[in-house]
């Protein structure tokens, strides 16, 4: 794959649920290797939805997604949706609510993919995760269960628990917003610390000093289509539509 | 009116036989039955319709008649349609079992809801077949959540096995009874009878409250 080839390829992608809810109506993005893409937008616009399609947990209406110049999810008009298991695998999603695994500890979580998806030896596991949980600051809670963890704990172990599978692509829908918030400034280091080594990564935030730190890209996502996409200087700092400037004053506060 | 509990001690003998056939029938069902009941669980919230429907139609059936008349059916009934001899054993398990199964299956099917969607898509991110996400994921978590009711319905299933008496198995309830008969002593030999049943229930029914304490903290998220 060449540098400037597109990463991931949205076409014409529409999703409702059941039919009735139309979700997202004929969306194109194209996503290069080195995006980091901030998805804004109101609540219920649709942004979780595209995320979750993104990471093939949802059936899609018509449309495709294709991904390092293969096709990754595909709508095949009879209501059926082909989504290729082996790109999949290559995808990690960290979500808003706590994921992670009750009745494992936390290297337990880390491990048990790696092991029956990848068959890496225990031992060898191991030392991956200690290797992740001592960068992430959490050596000290391998061998604590989720229901000892902080949030901003918990959110942490579940990025390193994606980042056990080497994904070439991180999403995350609101990692932060069900945090306290002075354990946001934790999970979004992480973040940004993966950020610096060129991990491409989709995120859903409310958070402007996030957006403006971690973005190359923000789109802005209203009504189930881009309204829209460009540097996050121009979107979140001078946008051109009206609707992208109502809703930014709105959220963030700011006065253009 | 004067009370010899010594009359007791002299027939501990016959009581401890009668209580080791309350025992051995109580921990065969359990096994059998919570087996039964895990498979009939699956069926139940199984998209099969063909599963669904019969595995309904037993839990409802003996969810909703009275154990006796299923012990009953069972002895005196069951042998006539099959056309064989059945020991009493082989009924009581038979009987004991079906009942064990219906009540944990209930216990279980709760469970298994309880593992919400959000672990589910957790799964899927993670790249998890189906199958390792039954057996890592889905299962661990509906056996600890199950665990506390479980043992409740262990304990109801040991209670209940006295109704085995009534069909003419030798069980703590019927050597008893026999014996408070033939004594005419039945205050004694009966309240000593609820107290073996109770000795060994009571710890069991402590034990449920400090598991559910456990896995709360283990799995409250
Ligand atoms: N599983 C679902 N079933 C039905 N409707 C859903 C489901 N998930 C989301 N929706 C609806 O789809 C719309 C978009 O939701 P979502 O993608 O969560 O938006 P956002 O993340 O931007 O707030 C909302 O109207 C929501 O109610
Ligand atoms: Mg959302």
């Amino acid at each position: 794959m060449s540098d400037t080839a597109p990463l991931v390829k949205i076409e014409g992608l529409h999703k409702s649920y059941g039919g009735v809810v139309k979700v997202l109506q004929g969306l194109d993005i194209e996503m290069k290797a080195g995006d980091r893409v901030v998805v804004i937008g109101p609540s219920g616009g649709g942004k979780s939805t595209l995320l979750r399609v993104l990471m093939g947990l949802e059936q899609i209406d018509r449309g495709s997604v294709g991904f390092g110049g293969k096709p990754y999810i595909c709508a095949n008009g009879n209501g059926k949706t082909t989504i290729d298991a082996k790109v999949r695998r290559s995808i990690g999603m960290v979500f808003q609510h706590y994921t992670l695994f009750p009745h494992l500890d936390v290297i337990g979580n880390l491990i048990l993919a790696p092991m029956k998806v990848r068959g890496e030896k225990k031992a060898e596991a191991e030392a991956r995760a200690m290797a992740l949980l001592t960068r992430f600051g959490l050596a000290q809670k391998a061998k604590a269960y989720p229901a000892q963890l902080s949030g901003g704990q918990k959110q942490r172990v579940a990025i390193a628990r994606a980042l056990m599978l080497d994904p070439k692509l991180m999403l995350f829908d609101e990692v932060t917003s069900a945090l306290d918030p002075e354990l946001v400034a934790e999970v979004e280091q992480v973040i940004l610390q993966l950020a610096q080594q060129q991990m491409p990564m989709v995120i859903v935030t409310h958070d402007m000093w996030f957006a403006k730190n971690i973005a190359s890209r923000v789109i802005f996502c209203a009504g189930g289509v881009v309204v829209e996409d460009g540097p996050p200087e121009q979107v979140l700092g001078s946008p051109k539509e009206e609707r992208t400037r109502e809703f930014i004053e709105r959220v963030f506060h700011i006065k253009h | 009116m004067t009370f010899d509990f010594a009359i007791v001690l002299k027939f501990q003998h016959a009581l401890l036989l009668g209580l080791w056939t309350t025992l051995k029938l109580t921990l065969i069902c359990i096994l059998l039955g919570c087996i039964l009941g895990f498979l009939v669980a699956l069926a139940r919230t199984s998209k099969n319709a063909i599963l669904r429907g019969p595995s309904s139609v037993y839990v409802e059936f003996f969810r909703g008649t009275p154990v006796l008349v299923q012990l009953f059916w069972i002895f005196f009934c069951l042998p006539l349609v099959l056309g064989v001899e059945l020991s009493n054993m082989a009924s009581g398990v038979i009987a004991l079992t079906l009942y064990m199964g219906a009540i944990s299956s209930e216990t279980f099917r709760a469970s298994l809801k309880s593992v919400g969607r959000e672990q589910l898509d957790a799964c899927v991110a993670l790249g998890l077949s189906p199958w390792a996400r039954t057996a890592n994921v889905v299962l661990p978590q509906a056996v600890l959540r199950a665990a506390p009711t479980l043992l409740s319905n262990c304990i109801s299933l040991f209670k209940e096995s006295a109704l085995v008496s009534a069909v003419g198995m030798a069980d703590l309830m019927f050597v008893g009874q026999n014996i408070s008969n033939n004594t005419a002593r039945p205050i004694e030999v009966l309240t000593a009878v609820a107290l073996i049943y109770f000795v060994i229930a009571f710890p069991l029914t402590r034990a449920v409250t400090v598991i559910e304490q456990r896995i709360l903290k283990r799995l409250a998220v």
